[in-house]
């Protein structure tokens, strides 16, 4: 089955294993009986949509959190790692893309971080630092700076940094989260090469990838995953990307999205020259019924676009007209939430909920101003809305008191929904709208952005996931550091002209 | 379309939230403690201990504390905290008693008293809310200013002679009881019902659950924390002035104690609501156990020294007990 694998590596027992791993928090599961088999001297990709539990899978194997059920196998020997030290002691370490270095001290402490301390009689001995730190950098081939605060390198650099230090603890199974998501081009195969030589090493390299195009260059084989389970493990030889994409979402390409016939040519939001931090000199208009999507790559201002509108964050120019009202510099996010417009913000667990709080409470957050009388809350308006939003967007809870911390992430997302529909807006801004939620939730999400498009609701959702940005939207802007590089009807856009767009090339 | 192969998502109910026996007794561990400290201090001096005498002496020790620790309350819902609570107690007495010896009339005394507080506080609100200042260092450097302001006022000696009438405010009795608790049992109920019914008491809340959150959902989160400092400031003042009062002196340290029982009791009260909020049926909680420890100590013969050393452990026990809670979910 492995054509791709020289023969020796068949052989041997998978440098690691996950078998039948099970996890669930709350009473949902990320994980389900999960299989992943990775042998010495390749590099395979694991694979899914967000929410599928690759991310748990990582953490359960490199000692984040303990399975309920099932092993991990490291060598063909069944082993439980306590926490991750333990994972590191035995060769197993995961590169997390932001977390990896300590920015404020130099590269080569960084590089030794895990590793014991050259000292003498516990005074550091910087030249045996250096020399052990630079005999890392040089196995990767890379030059670096020895003395130079980690917080300066390059992205490049630090995830150089990170390998470098792995490797340093005998990292003998090595796990890259994204870690390509804030590199160019040159950047990229500058990091495979180094991947490849620690492959031809004997090392072993589980790699997460939402670029499937990298994979398929990079990798000898790939897992994918969905709703905590394993679905297929796969040469790269044997598949293909639309194979692969049609078994991560499970279902052949748009069925799960609904049809787009809700859009009307009535103006509901007007943009004109709006600017403000990352975001310059943006103008569009959207209509009523209409589902415009915004896309780019990280970091191009499409979440700043969403916040501007929103009075999240201060815009220094520029005209946001809703229904005939100018908002000049919109006087935060009250004001806007009073001329209709609502944000459903990117991280639900930081800015959508208060985990510790009743989805109730929750609800009434946005809610203090319509819900009250001279200063006094009718707390049975909130009671009465909480419910109704319970049974319309069909949230699973026991009622409108559980906390909203116990529920899966997708009823959590219900939940700041119903939070922003409960003041009724005009344009509902969306920021990654199925961000962690499994399959089905996703569908239903798409189900209710279409509902409200057909009640005459703007709604304008920022997506990185492009097949979910033309699936779901009318029309897409694309954002390419900070302005709108390009603009397609759904229905004619493709991922190749998205991508182009959101690399600044005008088509 | 509509049947999608997703697995069932939520489980009906999850273990961890069903009530059991053990649960029930964390969440009410604090409330037990205060229970068990009367029970104790009942059994072992039952004649001195439950008098009549000895119970309103209680409350009137502990009517001052409770109005501090409200104050400190609606700061702590915000998630902030103030240093600064007991010596804006003590100013404010302070300013009203020199006030009133100055030859001012009594009412007038009490409501530049009750400014002074409020300005404090709005000096802390400032700095927090809208200088960004963490509230600790920012209330640490009004504790250091204002303290040294009381000393000023009260020119570092002992002010008294204050007109008897004023005297009636902490002194007076009716039905029996000292007037304190009265005024102790007003301010509680104001602040309760401004935390459980307000819109204000709403914002205070959600910022403390999560401030991007409240901010990202419309709530003026600078203005929340600015009014939670500039309230406890004023509610501080009247602590203050009640203290002078029953003292019938001022000093320039008089109230400054309170601060940090009012944060143990705070924190006490905290541990009685499951979410972890601060909560003025809490708060009343840690009051009491304070109060009801330090009376029952004083009469079973233990020094004042020990007292502080006991407050201390309750502290951790119950903060300890709360987190372990806290983690078993």
């Amino acid at each position: 089955m492995s054509t791709a694998l020289d023969s020796s590596a068949v052989e041997v027992a998978p440098a690691l294993e996950a078998v039948g791993v099970s996890k669930h928090f709350d009473g949902v599961f990320a994980l389900n009986g999960a299989q992943l088999s990775v042998q010495p001297g390749e590099i395979h990709a694991l694979l899914g949509e967000n929410g599928a539990g690759k991310s748990t899978l990582i953490k359960v194997v490199t000692g984040l959190y303990a399975p309920d059920e099932g092993q991990i196998r490291r060598n063909g020997e069944t082993v439980a790692f306590a926490n991750v030290r333990a994972a590191h002691g035995a060769g197993v370490v995961a590169l997390y893309q932001e977390l990896s270095i300590v920015p404020t001290v130099s590269v080569a402490e960084n590089i030794l971080l895990g590793a014991e301390t050259p000292s003498r009689g516990g005074v550091v001995s910087w030249g045996r630092l250096n020399k052990r730190a630079g005999e890392q950098l040089a196995r990767l081939n890379q030059r670096i700076p020895l003395k130079k605060l980690a917080g300066e390198l390059s992205p490049v650099q630090q995830t150089m940094v990170a390998v470098a230090r792995a490797l340093a603890t005998d990292a003998r199974v090595l796990i890259l989260d994204e870690p390509t998501a804030a590199l160019t081009d040159t950047e990229i195969t500058d990091l495979f090469t180094v991947l490849r030589r620690l492959r031809d090493e004997g090392v072993a390299i589980v790699y997460v990838s939402h670029r499937l195009e990298e994979v398929f260059e990079l990798c000898d084989r790939l897992t994918v995953m969905r709703n905590g389970e394993t679905i297929v493990t796969r040469t790269i030889a044997e598949t293909n990307i639309d194979e692969v994409i049609s078994t991560m979402v499970g279902r052949p390409h748009g069925l799960m999205y609904p049809a787009r016939d809700t859009a009307t040519s009535e103006v509901v939001i007007e943009v004109d020259g709006l600017t403000g931090s990352r975001v310059q000199d943006v103008s569009f208009r959207a209509h009523a019924g209409e589902v415009l999507g915004v896309g780019g790559l990280a970091g191009s201002g499409r979440s700043e676009l969403l916040r501007l509108l929103a009075g999240a964050q201060k815009q220094t120019s520029g005209d946001i007209t809703v229904a005939g009202n100018t908002l000049r510099h919109a006087g935060g996010v009250g004001r806007a939430l009073e001329a209709g417009i609502a944000l459903v913000p990117e991280e639900r667990r930081s800015q959508g909920v208060i985990l510790g709080d009743s989805i109730q409470d929750n609800i009434a957050v946005a809610n203090i101003p319509t819900v009250s009388r001279a200063g006094w809350v009718n707390n049975r308006a909130i009671a009465r809305i909480a419910r109704s939003a319970l049974s319309d967007l069909q949230i699973k809870a026991r009622g409108p008191r559980q906390a909203v911390g116990q529920l899966s992430g997708g009823n959590q997302q219900k939940v700041v929904l119903a939070k922003m529909l409960s003041r009724k807006p005009k344009v509902l801004l969306m920021d990654e709208p199925t961000r962690g939620i499994d399959v089905g939730t996703k569908a239903e999400i798409y189900r209710l952005i279409r509902r409200l498009a057909a009640s005459g609701t703007t709604v304008i959702a920022v997506s990185s996931e492009l097949p979910e940005l033309i699936g779901m939207s009318d029309r897409i802007l694309i954002m390419h550091q900070g302005r709108i590089s390009g603009e397609v009807q759904a229905a004619d856009a493709d991922e190749e002209i998205l991508l182009s767009y959101a690399y600044g090339r005008t088509a | 379309m509509a049947q999608t192969e997703a697995p069932p998502v939520v489980a009906p109910a999850t273990p961890s939230d069903r009530t059991s026996f053990t649960a029930l007794l964390w969440q009410g561990g604090t409330l037990l403690a205060l229970v068990v400290l009367v029970i104790l201090f009942g059994a072992l001096q039952p004649d001195a201990f439950l008098s009549f005498g000895n119970v309103r002496n209680i409350l009137a020790q502990i009517a001052i504390l409770a109005i501090i620790a409200s104050a400190q309350t609606v700061v702590m819902v915000v998630g902030d905290f103030d240093l600064s609570v007991g010596v804006t107690a003590t100013l404010a007495g302070a300013t009203a008693a020199a006030l009133m010896i100055d030859g001012w009339s009594i009412p007038l005394a009490i409501v530049a008293a009750l400014v002074v507080g409020t300005l404090v506080g709005v000096v802390n609100g400032i700095l927090v809310a809208y200088m960004n200042l963490s509230a600790f260092v920012a209330t640490l450097a009004t504790l250091t200013s204002v303290g040294g302001l009381a000393f000023i006022v009260t020119d570092g000696t002992t002010l008294f002679g204050m007109p008897e009438s004023f005297e009636v405010i902490g002194q007076g009795r009716p039905l029996g009881l000292p007037l304190p608790i009265f005024f102790a049992v007003i301010v509680c109920v104001v602040v309760w019902l401004v935390l459980k019914f307000t819109t204000i008491g709403r914002r205070w809340y959600a910022v403390g659950g999560s401030a991007e959150v409240a901010r990202l959902s419309g709530v003026n989160v600078r203005l929340a924390r600015f009014l939670a400092f500039t309230v406890a400031g004023f509610v501080s003042a009247i602590g203050g002035i009640i203290l002078v009062s029953r003292l019938a002196s001022a000093s320039a340290t008089s109230a400054n104690n309170y601060m940090l029982l009012a944060v143990a009791a705070v924190f006490l009260g905290m541990t009685v609501l499951r979410s972890g909020a601060a909560n003025v049926g809490g708060t009343l909680v840690g009051v009491g156990i304070i109060g009801v420890m330090s009376n029952g100590l004083n009469i079973v013969g233990v020094s004042a020294y020990f007292q502080q050393v006991f407050t201390g452990l309750i502290i951790i026990a119950a903060v300890t007990l709360s987190a372990l809670k806290s983690r078993s979910h």
